[in-house]
C-alpha cells in the first residue's frame, strides 16, 4: 500500500514542479505574445487601408471587430474586416480593406498553414493583388466563371479566400446601414 | 566520451539509421528554414530532458518512469512552444502543430529510455546534443533536396534559374517519402561496402 502511495507522491512532486515552472514561463511570455498579435493585426489593418488614421469598431464578424477607418479629419474612408474560412488544411485568415463603396482596396493573408508550395503561395503579393479594386459580384474564382485566377494546384485555397471575403462583404453590407442610420439620428 | 556525441550524426542517426521521429521529419522537411527550426527546437528539448531525466532517474521508481519522463518532456516542449511564439512568431507559425507534437517524438522518449535513464548527466547531455543535431542534419539534408527540386529555392532564395519548372511532388508528402527512402537506401548501401 505504502509503495503505491509513494508512486503517486513522486508523480505529484514532479507534476507540481513542472506546472510551477510552466506557470512562471507563461507569465513571462504571455504579454509578449498578446502584444505581438495585437501589433500584427494593427499593422495589417493599416496596410490594407493606408488612408485611414483611426479605426473604430462598428460590429463583429468572425468574432473579430469590424472597423470603420477614418482619415485625420474624421471622414469615413473605408472599412476593415478579418475574413476567415477553413481552406485545404488550415484556417485561412486575411485582413481585408474596402473603400466606402465596398470595393476591395487591398487584402493581406495574415495566417495560414496551407500546403507549402501550393496553397501557401496565397501569401504572395501577386496573388493578393488581384483582389484589389473588385466588388462583391466579382468575388469568384476563374473555375466558377469569375475573375480571380486560382493558384496552380490550389483551387481550394483560392476559393476559400474568395468566399471568405465574399461572406465578409455581405456581412459588412448588413452592418453599415445600421451605422449610417444611427449616426443620422445623432445629427438630428 | 566524444563518441556519445558523434554517434548521432551518422552511425546511429535517429532518422536514417534508427528510423525514429519520421512523422515530423516527413512533415516539416518541405523547406530548409522549417527543418532547421524544428531540428533546433527538438535538440533543445532533447538536451534538457536528457539532463533532467538523468538527474531524477534515481528518485523515480521503475513503475512510473514513463509518465514521469513524459511530464518532464512535455514541460520542456511547452516552454519551447511559448518562448518561440513570443520571440520568433513567424517560425512558430510555420511549424504550427509540430512544436507541441515534439512531446510524442519518439526520438526524445527513446533517448530518455535507452540512454538518459541509464547514464550520468554529462554523457546524457552529450547524447542529447548529438542525437538532436543528427536529427537536425537529417531534416536539413532532406529539406535541401526537397526545397531545391520542388521550389528551386534554398532558404527562400532562388538558386535555380526561374525558367526551371518546380517539381511540385518534391515538396508534397510523396516527395518526402521518396527523398527519405532514397537517402536511407544510400546510407545502407554505404554501410554494406
Amino acid at each position: 500500500m505504502s509503495y503505491f502511495l509513494k508512486l503517486g507522491f513522486v508523480l505529484l512532486v514532479i507534476t507540481v514542479i513542472a506546472s510551477g515552472i510552466l506557470a512562471y514561463v507563461n507569465s513571462l511570455t504571455e504579454p509578449i505574445i498578446l502584444e505581438n498579435q495585437r501589433k500584427a493585426k494593427a499593422e495589417a489593418r493599416l496596410e490594407v487601408l493606408p488612408e485611414a488614421a483611426t479605426f473604430d469598431s462598428i460590429g463583429t464578424f468572425n468574432a473579430e471587430n469590424v472597423f470603420a477607418g477614418k482619415d485625420a479629419d474624421g471622414n469615413l474612408v473605408g472599412y476593415v474586416f478579418l475574413a476567415s474560412l477553413y481552406g485545404y488544411s488550415s484556417d485561412v485568415k486575411s485582413m481585408v480593406g474596402v473603400n466606402k463603396d465596398l470595393i476591395v482596396n487591398k487584402i493581406k493573408v495574415i495566417s495560414q498553414t496551407e500546403t507549402p508550395g501550393l496553397g501557401a503561395n496565397c501569401i504572395k503579393p501577386e496573388f493578393q493583388a488581384q483582389f484589389s479594386d473588385k466588388g462583391l459580384g466579382e468575388m469568384k474564382v476563374n473555375k466558377d466563371g469569375g475573375p480571380i485566377i486560382s493558384i496552380t494546384g490550389a483551387t481550394i485555397t483560392t476559393r476559400t479566400i474568395t468566399n471568405s471575403i465574399k461572406n465578409g462583404l455581405l456581412e459588412l453590407e448588413k452592418l453599415i446601414p445600421a451605422e449610417a442610420e444611427t449616426s443620422e439620428e445623432v445629427t438630428k | 566520451m566524444i563518441k556519445e556525441f558523434t554517434k548521432g550524426f551518422i552511425k546511429e542517426n535517429p532518422v536514417f539509421v534508427m528510423a525514429l521521429g519520421l512523422c515530423p521529419t516527413l512533415a516539416v522537411s518541405s523547406s530548409v528554414m522549417n527543418a532547421i527550426g524544428m531540428g533546433l527546437a527538438a535538440t533543445f528539448v532533447l538536451v534538457c530532458s536528457n539532463i533532467m531525466i538523468s538527474l531524477i532517474k534515481n528518485f523515480v521508481p521503475n513503475k512510473i518512469h514513463i509518465p514521469a519522463y513524459i511530464v518532464v518532456i512535455a514541460s520542456f516542449v511547452t516552454i519551447v512552444d511559448m518562448v518561440m511564439e513570443a520571440y520568433v512568431p513567424a517560425l512558430h507559425k510555420s511549424l504550427g502543430l509540430f512544436i507541441p507534437l515534439i512531446v510524442v517524438n519518439c526520438i526524445i522518449l527513446g533517448r530518455a529510455e535507452a540512454f538518459a535513464g541509464k547514464n550520468n548527466v554529462f554523457k546524457s547531455m552529450l547524447d542529447g546534443l548529438g542525437m538532436g543535431l543528427g536529427f537536425t542534419l537529417a531534416l536539413s539534408v532532406i529539406a535541401t533536396i526537397r526545397e531545391i527540386l520542388g521550389a528551386g529555392q534554398f532558404l527562400g532564395m532562388q538558386v535555380l534559374p526561374t525558367s526551371y519548372k518546380p517539381m511540385l511532388v518534391a515538396i508534397l508528402a510523396p516527395g518526402a517519402f521518396i527523398v527519405m527512402g532514397l537517402l536511407m537506401g544510400a546510407m545502407k548501401l554505404k554501410k554494406k561496402k
